[in-house]
């Protein structure tokens, strides 16, 4: 199994949405492989989503966290910490709870290391006064290959040949407020059980920026797009993660999705029965994740939404939110 | 045939920002404090229990038993009851001053709630809820074959267990009761959220601790490596609450007082977030198993010099300054460590991290700690 080496910096950004307001955040960039007299020029530069953390079952991982501070708000000093949600036998040192261990001031690194065992959707996200960070967005994607996939090629989403796919999307979903961002911007106290978010995300986007391209120059620092395409037949595999604050329920019109795990665990009984089942709703707690395949129908477009119809929104105007696109193309 | 006796009564709550908040709970006794949650009832399946309320609110007060079949008053099957054609009770109640006994013969081991069925919109956020353990019929806490959730030959066996019931709080509710004006339940805004009545960090005290009278319950779940640790979950309040532990997934092995299995076929299953619905009940096992890394077998990273590092920014820390199991380091001077011998702790808390605040403020709310211990008293972990 490999070593993966990694350094994720955490500092501020902005993001926009669709109706052009802009937001203050925090999150993580990726600097690996930066040399170390020029990560500075990646301060004010946090993406939402967090890098894309991806590594095989069994690899051995070494993920360096370099604080670079908020030059956006330079009198806050925060410490920081990446938590792996989800990740079994781990110890405190490097689970990321500043209560339990240590966290990392402005201008040092600390190493996390982890040997994942099971493959499966997973999150990452910063566990320093989780109320702020988390909704600041310090949330990342995080995922487990198996090892099946490396003995005979292929994709799978476990370690299972009835797991199989030929494409992957991630379907993250959060929320935002756009007050406590006002006032973390401008040096003032929210009241967090005040919470009523506006804009309702998929992959750090709300739509219709959902559909438009990953790396588009209009979203620097969002730069995840949650359009999905497949031809006709495919099997595609949709990874859902819920790092909102709220529950969702999620719905493709026109195609059933069929759920083969939960919270990094294959739907398989102890004795192998096949537990996978089908829904056409995808009801998920913060917290949680959801990993469902479906095989692509006929040619169209089909609408992915959240089923609590206010999600459908910016600012209280429809369409916008969590919706985003299924584009099914003719077989070539 | 074991009696309980329960008395509806009022109360003050304490939370950890140093609000006091008037509440409703049931007492052990006629001169004891009124308790959040009630005091847990720990009955045995096909031995009858009798449930003593005595009301001394001020509006009539019930209890139902959710998932319990046949529950009797005067030896017929408990009804609703109406005032005036309109519904004021889902079962037989008491009136102020008054006295209700109810009976029931638990069918099947498992994990339930018990809560006010009059007015419950208003009386179960108002504190008058608890725990329903059922026993299997072959519990024998000294034969570990025998020391089950759900029977021997169920793979239920576990080592210590520990209740988490959660409740939201909205002060304005508890006032409004308190001064005996109107509240519109439609309005109801959670302002802290518990687990066993307290917020964090109260969450991490003892149980019984004296300074808080009407909240005997500590949320602690205490284990050793490898340890069988079952956690009851029982939804008390009115929201759905996902509950996250750190450190290992756990096995859901029951749900709703009823295990997880169709004839020989098992149903449980492993996850990190658990939703714990309103009215739902969940076993769950807890294993942590460690990774076995010592001073002879160190970590692959290394720990930079502690001064430069992050440590017990609120004041305290539950590390000891060691990321060796058992080993206890240094922690800087003004850093209050609440680490005895090396212990690894473990967060459990709300996924829906606004909940824990206490009232906006981190840390609270709904949140507590698993720690594993090196060694544990076999007192430890015992429900009682
Ligand atoms: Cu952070
Ligand atoms: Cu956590």
């Amino acid at each position: 199994m490999a070593t993966v080496r990694k350094r994720f910096g955490a500092t501020d950004g902005w993001v926009v949405m669709p109706d052009s307001t802009r937001h203050y955040i925090f999150g993580f960039v990726d600097i690996t492989g930066v040399p170390e007299d020029r990560i500075f020029e990646y301060r004010g530069r946090a993406t939402l989503l967090a890098p894309l953390l991806q590594v095989y079952e069994g690899d051995e991982v070494y993920l360096t966290l370099t604080n670079l501070g908020f030059p956006n708000r330079p009198d806050l000093d925060d410490t920081h910490t990446i938590h792996w949600h989800g990740f079994p036998n781990q110890i405190p040192i490097w689970d990321g709870v500043p209560e339990a261990s240590i966290s990392v001031p402005v201008g040092r690194d600390f190493t996390y290391y982890y040997r994942p065992l099971d493959p499966g959707t997973y999150i990452y996200h910063c566990h320093f006064e989780p109320v702020e960070h988390i909704q600041m967005g310090m949330v990342g994607p995080l995922t487990v290959r198996p090892r099946l996939e490396i003995d005979l090629g292929g994709k799978f989403a476990y370690n299972d040949e009835s797991t199989a796919f030929d494409r992957e999307a991630l379907v993250f979903l959060t929320e935002l407020d756009a007050e406590p961002h006002y006032l973390l911007e401008n040096v003032q106290e929210f009241d967090w059980t005040e919470y009523s978010p506006e804009y309702w995300l998929i992959n750090g986007r709300s739509y219709p920026d959902t559909v438009r391209p990953a790396a588009d120059p209009s979203l620097p620092m969002q730069p995840y797009s949650s359009l999905i395409e497949a031809y006709e037949g495919e099997k595609v595999l949709l990874r859902f993660v819920n790092l909102g604050y709220q529950q969702h329920s999620i719905q493709v019109l026109g195609i059933s999705l069929k759920v083969v795990g939960l919270d990094a665990r294959q739907l398989r009984g102890y004795n192998g029965e096949d537990l996978s089942r089908w829904r056409n709703a995808i009801f998920i707690a913060a917290g949680q994740t959801v990993d469902a395949i479906f095989t692509a129908p006929s040619a169209g477009i089909y609408p992915l939404y959240n089923r609590n119809w206010h999600k459908n929104t910016n600012a209280g105007k429809s369409f916008g939110g969590m919706i985003t696109e299924i584009r099914v193309l003719p077989a070539p | 045939m074991p009696v309980i006796n329960l008395w509806a009564k009022e109360g003050y709550l304490s939370t950890p920002d140093g609000n006091s908040i008037y509440f409703w709970g049931f007492a052990k006794e006629e001169t004891g404090p009124a308790l959040l949650p009630g005091p847990h009832i720990i009955a045995k399946q096909g031995e009858t229990v009798t449930v003593n309320l005595f009301n001394t609110l001020s509006e009539p007060v019930s209890v139902f038993f959710p998932g319990q079949t046949a529950v009797m008053v005067e030896e017929r099957p408990v009804q609703p009851q109406y005032i005036n054609g309109r519904l004021k009770s889902f079962v037989n109640h008491a009136e102020p001053g008054g006295t209700v006994s109810y009976t029931f013969t638990p069918t099947h081991p498992g994990t339930f709630v018990y809560e006010s069925g009059s007015s419950p919109h208003k009386q179960v956020p108002m504190g008058l809820y608890g725990a329903l353990v059922v026993r299997p019929a072959d519990y024998n806490p000294d034969v570990r074959e025998y020391r089950t959730a759900y029977g021997a030959g169920t793979d239920t066996e576990f080592e210590r267990e520990y209740l988490l019931i959660t409740g939201e709080i909205d002060p304005q509710l508890h006032q409004a009761v308190e001064e005996g004006r109107p509240y519109l339940v439609n309005r109801y805004l959670p302002r802290y959220w518990t687990l066993n009545g307290r917020c964090a960090v109260d969450t991490m005290m003892m149980d019984d601790v004296d300074y808080l009278p009407h909240q005997p319950y500590g949320s602690m779940v205490m284990g050793q490596p490898g340890e069988k640790i079952l956690m009851r979950y029982i939804g008390a309040g009115v929201d759905n609450h996902p509950l996250h532990p750190h450190g290992a997934h756990t096995r859901v092995i029951g749900k709703d007082g009823r295990l997880l299995r169709n004839g020989g076929t098992d149903l449980s299953y492993q996850r990190f977030t658990v939703l714990v619905g309103a009215g739902q009940t969940y076993d769950l096992i807890y294993r942590w198993e460690g990774l076995g890394f010592t001073p002879d077998n160190p970590i692959p990273t290394t720990l930079p010099n502690l001064r430069n590092m992050g440590i017990g920014d609120a004041g305290w820390t539950m590390w000891s300054g060691s990321p060796y199991f058992g080993v206890k380091g240094d922690i800087p001077v003004g850093v209050i460590s609440y680490n005895e011998f090396g212990e690894y702790y473990f967060m459990l808390h709300s996924h829906e991290e606004l909940q824990i605040t206490n009232w906006g403020e981190f840390p609270g709310g709904m949140m507590t700690w698993i720690a594993i211990y090196p060694s544990l008293s076999p007192d430890i972990g015992v429900l009682k």
